[in-house]
Order: C-alpha cells, then structure tokens, then sequence
C-alpha cells in the first residue's frame, strides 16, 4: 500500500518537462540548498523595469563594485600567492590579508582553499567568487570520482573550474586561481582566472605583490632543491611580497603538494619573519 | 565631505548642453554598526539600532540584530531592506530544514547556508554585511564574518558597518592582545560586555551613522538572552 | 584615488597633563608600493612645538621647509621664541595663501603654551584651524585612529602614561591601513625635555 502511494506521488510529479529538475532533486534530497549547488541559478535584475535608460546588468555590477566608487560593495582585492614545483613535489604559499580600498578589512584569511586531499587552489580576486566556485570544484570532483571509479587529474580540474567560469564570462566574475595537486601522471599546476585563461607551468605567482615574488623566486629557484629549501624559498618571497606590497601581508601560510596529498606545514607572522631575516648576515651576491 | 579644490559645476557644464545621465541605484546605505565577540562558552552579538539616510534619520529604534529559529544570531548591516529580505530567507530555509531533517539547523551549518544564499545573488548582490554568532557543536562561541557576496571566515571578534575602521583597531587591541605583551586569551563574558559598551560609545562619539541604542545578544548552549542599552541621541 | 591616500601615512597628537605627545608612522610609498621606512612627518620647530604634517609626501616636505624658514624670520625680527597658538596661526595662514591651489597637506601641532599648559590643533588643507582639548589626528588611518583614541585617551595623562597610549593607539590604527606604518616616531613634549622614541611596528 505504501508502494503505490509512493507511485501516485512519482506520476504525480513525475511529468516529461520536470524529470530533470526532479532527477537532481531526487540525488541531493539530504540537504535543502544542495539543489543549488547542483543546478546553480542565478537572478539577475533587469534595471529597465525599474528606471528609464535601461541598464544593462553587467554595468550596472561593475559600477557597484568600482573601486572609485567608494566601494558600495568592495571587493576584497590584493594579494600575494604563489605555487612552483620542484623535485619533491609542489609548494604553496600565499599572504592572509583581505583590503577594502586602504582598510585591511582581515588580515588571517585563509587563501589556499582544500578541495579535496588531493587538490589545492589558491584565492586573489574576489574571494567569494573563489570559495564558491572552488567549493564547487570540489563537488564535481567527487562526482568525476564517483563515476570515473578513479581520481580527477589536475589537468581535468583545472579545466572543469575554466570552462565554469568561462561561462560567466563578461559578468565580472574576478579570480586568479592556481589549481595545484598530484594525480596519477605526478605533480600538477595550472593557473585559472576569471577571463577563461588557463595555463600550465613550472612556477605561477598571482596578485598585486605577484611582481616581487617573482622577483624572489626567479633568482632562488631551483628544480632539484630540498623539500626545506623550497618551503624556505615559498615562505622567503610571500615576505618580501608582504614588506613591499601594501595590500599583501599578516601571515604566511604554506602548502606541500606530495604523492600522498598535500600537507599544512605553518602559519608564521611576516612581522616576526621581517625581524627575524633582519638579524640574519646578509647573503653576499657577488661573491 | 572631503575638500574638492576642483569642484566640477554641473549647472555650468549643463548649460554648454552635454547630457547629464540618470541611474536608478537600488542599493542605499543605512548606516549602523556591528559587532560580535566569540568566548569559551558564549558568543555575544550587538548593534545600533539607528537607521539613517544621508544626514536624515528615519528612525532611532530599528533592530539589525535578528535572532534566528535555530538560537544563532545574525547581524547585518548596510541596506536594510536587503537584510530584512535576507532575515526572511534564513528563517524559511531554517523551517524547511528542521521539517526535513526533524532538527534544527546547527550554526556552523547554518553558516555555510548563509554563504550560499548571499552567492545565489551574486549579480545583484544583498547590500548586507552579516555576522552570524552562535554556539557550535562543543559548546564553543562561534562568530561568522561575510561579506555582501558570501565570503565567509571564522573569527573571535569582529566589527562590521560604518564603524567598523574605528571599532576593529579597539577590538585587535583589546580582544586580540595586538601590540601588548601579553598572550591571546578568550575574553571572559564581563569583559567581552565591557569592551562591546565602550566600544559602541566610543564610535558613537565619531560616527553620526551610529547611536541611540545598543541592543547585545548573548548566546549559550541554554538559550539567548538579549541586553539594551542607551547611546548618545545626538 | 585621491591624492591625500597617495603616500598614505599617519599621524596623531594628544593632551597631557602638562605635557603634549604627537606620533607618526614612517613609511614612505607610491600608492601599494613602500619605498622606504624611515621617512620624517613630524618636524620640530623649537624644542616646545612639534608638527606633523600628513598627506602628499612632496607638500609634507615643502610645507616643513616653508615653516622652518618662516619661524627663523619670525625668530629674527622678534627676537624671542614663536609661541604655539601663533605658529597655528602661521601655519593657517600659510595654507590659505593657497586657497585656490593648496598643498595637498593637513597638519597637526603639539606644543606646550609659556604657562606649561599643553596645546594641540589640526587643521585641513586650506587652513581651518581646530583646537580641541583631548587629541587630534590626520592621515589615511584617521578612522582608525579615532576609534583608538575615543577609546584609549582620557584626561590629565602623566609623561609616560600618555607615551603608551599614544602608542597604542598609532600602532593599532595603522595596521588596519595598508598605506601606513612601517614603525612609528613618537615624541612626547615635557617642561624640562623632549622625549623621542621610536617604535617597532609591523612591517608588511
């Protein structure tokens, strides 16, 4: 009796248009939003039917969002992150501050999202956009591994997060990921930003103290370095990233991507880093 | 208003016949301040209640502090149409969730919910800064810090609205013992209390967005009671 | 941007009791960029007034040699020490002598007046001269700093109490401003001497 209950309700809501809103209806009926996450909708105002030049609605963001304009929204902006990969595998390390114009709005956030074990991503732009869509991230992944009875590759991540956010494109979406991990081909980066960009290398640096993490970077790195050495070397450019950069700073967190997963290593001060390289002997380069 | 040695004069340029462009601006900013403090076993939530416009106030009592069905604390502030809708969402989801689920809806939960709800409007976004306050599953105070789109951390303290510049230095100061030679601690209910009193009549003074009253939520694994306070009118 | 947050920096002045504090950041940047951390705000006039000058780095620098070369003809033809409420004064007027095209500059003085009494004024870019009885500030952290200051300040502080507060309140403001800080300078103004220090602030 219960059985046929149960049908009068399927046929009931069961009808040709609604079977594949009711199919992920049906596979994510443990939590209320998740519905959301599966099929993700989004409103976007139509302004002519509220004033008389119609606005088109990407305008209309990109002025809410404007920097100049005092920041009606402001966008968490400025950062410094950085990825390489070396001999023993990937590291990760990035800044904690958040800015609002000149105000440091937070300064322990934390810019390297875990996707999964296995999958790392770094935050620059707009840290919602990268939480969200990299949370995201995470569920098709798990999904791909439910299906593929096998681990997402890097490659094949980091592309799901392009072509995700190459469909936004033009709407201001603002990120500046660097998707990072160790699938069954070895380690893997890629740098993802909001423009539908997606690129793959040795060594990736985002953000606006991107320039003087580079700068580190280029002169110390070395492929056959010690895992010490490179955590040092990570630790070492978000520093100088965060002394002379004004919208980078707080602390330094770092990542190490290995076979096994990636693995925290610390959180250290940059004030306390900046005080301690201070009373060390400076390297001499032209010796 | 800051000086402007170069003011543009719109009747002038208007009268040479360049067109001026109207916009309808949906977001509009109420001003108002909030704060919120996690302890061992506590969470404490407050806010202003002055609602103003411009250099107008359109009231002196308008709450933008919320307690929700599930014994967590939500403060919002910015537009405050935005964060009544917002209010009004949570709640329906709330109630949703527990006939599904026949439980309430914990507060870390809740707060990863809050999350999705501020990014569903990410082209059109709520003009509301939260802070959501609770208790988690140990019992520990938890206080959730946003932003209009949903960018969301855990926090011991954390100042939001137009005082938030003056009030969060305070806060780093005394909550977060920067610049004193003394070891992080979790404040203590009496302290957290204090700090919070002197902190709202301290932006008060400097902030006409902020002042009348001050409503402090504190919230226990026993339930949530709510304090009210006088601030400056003027 | 506006061109008072160029260079960004902070500066702060408070009462005492019979004694008068002003500090300032030290860092000298081009919009994100920091160049150097040793940079000079404040400016000593004689050894009883002191001025910060916050703002856009090249009128800082400007303006300090202008009152520096205008207290020494006052000094000449007087033939005795300039008094603080006369150089606000002076300083005010030097300003609205620009009135149309100003130095992108808002200072603020600490001194202590003949009878020992401690003075402080701000005024903005044109000149308009304030003179409250607890503190003043200006710069980028300005918010930050009242906030701090509402807080922490309260009436008749001895030399060394005031030294910490003062302190606490430019080290906790500016790092909620990514365009100040660096260290920060803090002198503290006393019958007998001048108390300088500086101070080790967070350098990102």
């Amino acid at each position: 009796m219960a059985l046929v209950n149960l049908n009068d309700v399927l046929s009931f809501t069961g009808n040709e248009e609604d079977s594949a809103f009711d199919d992920a209806k049906s596979s994510c009926m443990n939590f209320e939003t998740s519905l959301n996450f599966k099929l993700p909708t989004f409103s976007i105002q139509n302004l002519s039917d509220v004033s008389d030049i119609a606005t088109a609605p990407v305008d209309f963001l990109k002025q809410q969002m404007s920097n100049e304009n005092n920041s009606r929204i402001a966008i968490k902006k400025g950062t410094t992150t950085l990825a390489f990969v070396f001999q023993g595998g990937v590291i990760i390390a990035v800044d904690s501050r958040a800015t609002g114009g000149a105000y440091i709005a937070d300064g322990g956030v934390k810019k390297v999202i875990e996707i999964n074990p296995y999958l790392l991503g770094t935050m620059a732009g707009g840290a919602a956009d990268c939480m969200y869509w990299e949370r995201e991230l995470g569920r098709r992944c798990r999904l791909y591994e439910f299906r593929e009875k096998e681990r997402i590759t890097v490659s094949a991540a980091s592309k799901l997060l392009c072509n995700i956010v190459y469909g936004y494109k033009g709407m201001g979406l603002s990120m500046g990921t660097m998707v990072t991990g160790w699938d069954k081909t070895g380690p893997g980066l890629y740098y993802v930003d909001s423009d539908g960009q997606r690129l793959k290398s040795d060594l990736f640096s985002v953000g606006s103290g991107s320039t003087y993490a580079y700068g580190v970077l280029d002169s110390l790195y070395d492929y056959n370095m010690s895992v010490e050495d490179a955590i040092e070397l990570g630790t070492r450019a978000i520093y100088h990233a965060g002394h002379r950069d004004a919208y980078s700073g707080n602390t330094v967190n770092v990542y190490h991507m290995k076979k096994t997963g990636w693995e925290f290593i610390y959180n250290k001060d940059i004030n306390e880093l900046h005080y301690k390289y201070a009373a060390e002997a400076k390297p001499s380069t032209l010796s | 208003m800051p000086y402007d040695p170069h003011p543009n004069h719109e009747g002038f340029l208007n009268s040479v016949g360049s067109p001026i462009q109207h916009r309808f601006n949906p977001h509009t900013d109420n001003g108002g301040t909030t704060l919120a403090i996690a302890g061992k076993d506590f969470c404490l939530v407050a806010g202003d209640t002055r609602q103003s416009e411009g250099y107008s106030i359109n009231t002196r009592y308008a709450p933008k502090v919320h307690e929700l069905s599930n014994g967590s604390v939500l403060a919002t502030s910015g537009m405050y149409a935005d964060s009544v809708n917002l209010v009004l969402n949570i709640e329906t989801r709330l109630e949703w969730y527990k006939h599904k689920h026949n439980k309430t809806m914990s507060a870390t939960a809740s707060a990863q919910m809050l999350m999705t709800v501020l990014y569903q409007k990410r082209f059109f976004p709520y003009y509301v800064f939260n802070i959501l306050g609770g208790v988690d599953e140990k019992g520990e105070g938890c206080v959730f810090s946003y932003d209009p789109v949903g960018c969301y951390r855990r926090e011991t303290y954390q100042a939001h609205g137009s005082s938030a510049a003056l009030i969060q230095p305070f806060l780093d100061n005394q909550c977060g013992a920067k610049h004193q030679n003394i070891k992080e601690e979790l404040l203590t209910l009496d302290q957290a209390m204090k700090i919070t009193k002197d902190a709202f009549a301290s932006a008060t003074e400097r902030d006409i967005y902020t002042g009348d009253y001050l409503e402090i939520f504190v919230i226990k694994k026993s339930g949530v009671t709510k304090h009210k306070f006088d601030l400056k009118k003027d | 941007m506006s061109i008072m947050s160029y260079n960004g920096g902070a500066i702060v002045a408070m009462k005492g009791k019979n004694c008068v504090a002003i500090a300032s950041d030290r860092r000298f940047g081009v919009q994100a960029l920091t160049l150097t951390h040793d940079f000079q705000k404040v400016f000593e006039i004689n050894d009883k007034i002191y001025i910060g000058l916050g703002g856009l780095a090249t009128d800082v620098q400007t303006l300090s040699e202008t009152f520096r070369y205008r207290v020494n003809m006052y000094n000449l033809k007087e033939e005795r020490e300039i008094q603080p409420k006369t150089f606000a004064h002076l300083v005010s007027s030097t300003l609205y002598e620009k009135r149309f095209g100003p130095y992108y500059c808002e200072p603020v003085i600490a001194g202590l007046e003949k009878d020992g009494s401690p003075f402080i004024c701000s005024t903005d870019l044109i000149g308009c001269t304030t003179f409250p009885n607890d503190f003043v500030v200006t710069g980028t952290a300005e918010q930050q700093l009242y906030g701090m200051c509402e807080s922490l300040w309260e009436p008749n502080l001895e030399p060394e109490d005031l030294f910490e507060i003062i302190s606490q309140a430019l080290l906790n403001a500016v790092d909620r401003d990514a365009v100040s800080g660096w260290g920060a300078i803090v002198h503290v103004i006393t019958e007998d001497k001048v108390i300088t220090r500086t101070l080790r602030g967070r350098m990102d």
